[in-house]
């Protein structure tokens, strides 16, 4: 008699939910030391596209006359700063410390989403809806059942054809 | 005494004169809606999940033989290739007497994040090259990979070398360690699993970020200048417009197919040591014995022709020609360039072997 009204909440989100609440409370403490880490390569990235603006302007300040006295030299400053900017930014996006920072923040960002999906996974088994490892198992199993059938068809096609000859 | 001003007056009616061409703008640009960019015609022959198989209407009576295939890059869309009459690449191979299919690899949803190379090179390729086969009732056809889509042909050719007649590889995405361009840099440093695993499919945001990178002050300031300057251009604006849609519509890359994309190419560059396998299979590029030509643009910044050109001397085949062109990646199939010399080399290649 007495476990009858917990019977009963047991159907409602609402203990699904609290069931699976401390997953949250995780999620967050985790989320948070996350943009600590993001935050960290977020500001190295801006470190590096702003040092290569300092120098490559510094370059130009050196090539290009103080004052464009007319339309030609307006281009041809224009140009010049166009070259040495493009030139820098490439030389800095081909270089190994931006690729292991972008890659990082990229991993970082990763991270939150990953942390993100769990809060909503936790969300969505409160209401009963299948979780994203749940329906990324049903795109397996359609895949694998898909490829299965492409290439049975895909083989008696080519059956047919050797046949007809 | 007042000081004299030294203004070009040149200089105020420049910038008076860019700012009208602002403003009138919008007078001269159609919404994106209305550019049409399939511009030869052409039927849809199969459709196999989301991809089409296109086989494009002759302009002239067929001259050759055997048919071409084009497997297109999985960035952005095949239109590049058909993007305007005067620069069609398509068009052009028809005008010489060819008969041209194209496989349009659609765009993959969520749904689609488990499709890999397999799916690609032994499933939709080769379910193409079997359709096009039994169509023309050949034994063999001609096979022509772009970019990415190069790749996937290189892979299709080394393992079924019986389909392929004569294969040319154009800009193709092969030694990823010799690659380079800010591309291979980025995609050397990519956690690759941890994207798929968490994200599914590479999203089209990614690589609009790749090309942003990519001379950025050429391609994001000058670039527009110029479009602002020459609004008054009709050609030019509805040449300009064409392209930037065309830039705007990249499909998401399938999980699966991206993740040993990034791995086997780029980071551990198996392909070209003969190491990588799709599904069970290796791909033994020395298998590739046919007449086969390559071709590199030197001022290609996203695909270098160091990345491209090993697939030449890697081959078994004792035919084969490498050519390389003074122009971009893009500038190789879609400008005058490619219309008055990269188009008529190949076709004069390829009429003798089809």
């Amino acid at each position: 008699m007495s476990s009858k009204p917990q019977a009963l909440t047991s159907i409602g989100p609402m203990r699904a939910f609290a069931a699976n609440s401390k997953k949250i409370a995780v999620e967050l403490i985790e989320i948070n030391e996350n943009l600590v880490g993001f935050n960290q390569y977020m500001t190295e990235y801006y470190k590096q596209l702003s040092n290569t603006w300092g120098i490559a302007q510094k370059k130009v300040n050196l090539k290009a006359p103080k004052i464009p006295q007319d339309a030609e030299q307006i281009e041809a400053v224009k140009r010049i700063w166009i070259d040495i900017f493009d030139n820098d930014f490439t030389e800095l996006f081909d270089s190994k410390k931006f690729g292991n920072n972008y890659g990082n923040l990229v991993s970082k960002e990763l991270e939150l989403t990953k942390h993100w999906n769990n809060i909503t996974n936790v969300i969505l088994q409160s209401v009963n809806l299948p979780s994203k490892e749940e329906i990324d198992e049903v795109y397996k199993e359609i895949h694998s059942l898909k490829k299965r059938v492409s290439k049975l068809e895909l083989e008696l096609k080519k059956e047919k054809r050797k046949n007809a000859k | 005494m007042l000081n004299e001003s030294r203004i070009d007056p040149k200089i105020i009616e420049e910038v008076l004169k860019f700012s009208k061409n602002v403003i009138d703008a919008p007078k001269f640009v159609s919404a994106p809606d209305e550019i049409n960019l399939e511009v030869t015609p052409h039927k849809v022959v199969q459709e196999i999940d989301k991809t089409r198989l296109l086989y494009y209407k002759p302009v002239i009576e067929t001259k050759h033989k055997t048919p071409l295939l084009i497997s297109y890059a999985l960035i952005n869309r095949f239109h590049i290739l058909d993007i305007h009459p005067e620069k069609s690449w398509v068009r052009n191979l028809l005008e010489q007497g060819f008969e041209v299919y194209m496989l349009d690899w659609g765009t993959p949803t969520s749904m689609d994040k488990y499709l890999d190379f397999d799916d690609y090179v032994n499933g939709y390729l080769d379910s193409s090259i079997e359709f096009i086969k039994n169509k023309s009732s050949t034994e063999k056809i001609s096979l022509q990979g772009y970019c990415t889509g190069a790749t996937i042909a290189t892979a299709y050719t080394a393992l079924h070398p019986e389909n392929v007649k004569n294969y040319i590889a154009t800009a193709p995405v092969i030694d990823g360690w010799k690659d380079t361009t800010v591309i291979s840099n980025l995609a050397k440093h990519m956690d690759a699993d941890k994207m798929v695993d968490t994200i599914g499919n590479m999203p089209p945001e990614f690589m609009y970020y790749c090309f942003s990178v990519l001379k950025p002050f050429e391609q994001g300031i000058e670039k527009y200048i110029k479009f602002f300057k020459n609004i008054d251009d009709k050609k030019f604006v509805d040449n300009f417009l064409r392209v930037e849609k065309w830039l705007g519509d990249t499909p998401p890359i399938p999980g699966e197919l991206f993740k040993q994309w990034i791995k086997d190419i780029y980071q551990e560059n198996l392909l070209i040591q003969n190491k990588m396998y799709v599904a069970d299979q290796l791909i033994d590029l020395k298998k590739i014995d046919m007449p086969m030509f390559t071709q590199v643009a030197v001022g290609d910044h996203l695909v270098s022709p160091e990345c491209s050109m090993p697939l030449h001397y890697a081959v078994g085949s004792t035919d084969k020609t490498l050519k390389i062109y003074p122009t971009g990646h893009v500038g190789m199939i879609a400008s005058s360039l490619s219309q008055k010399k990269v188009l008529p080399e190949m076709g004069k290649w390829l009429a003798e072997r089809s």
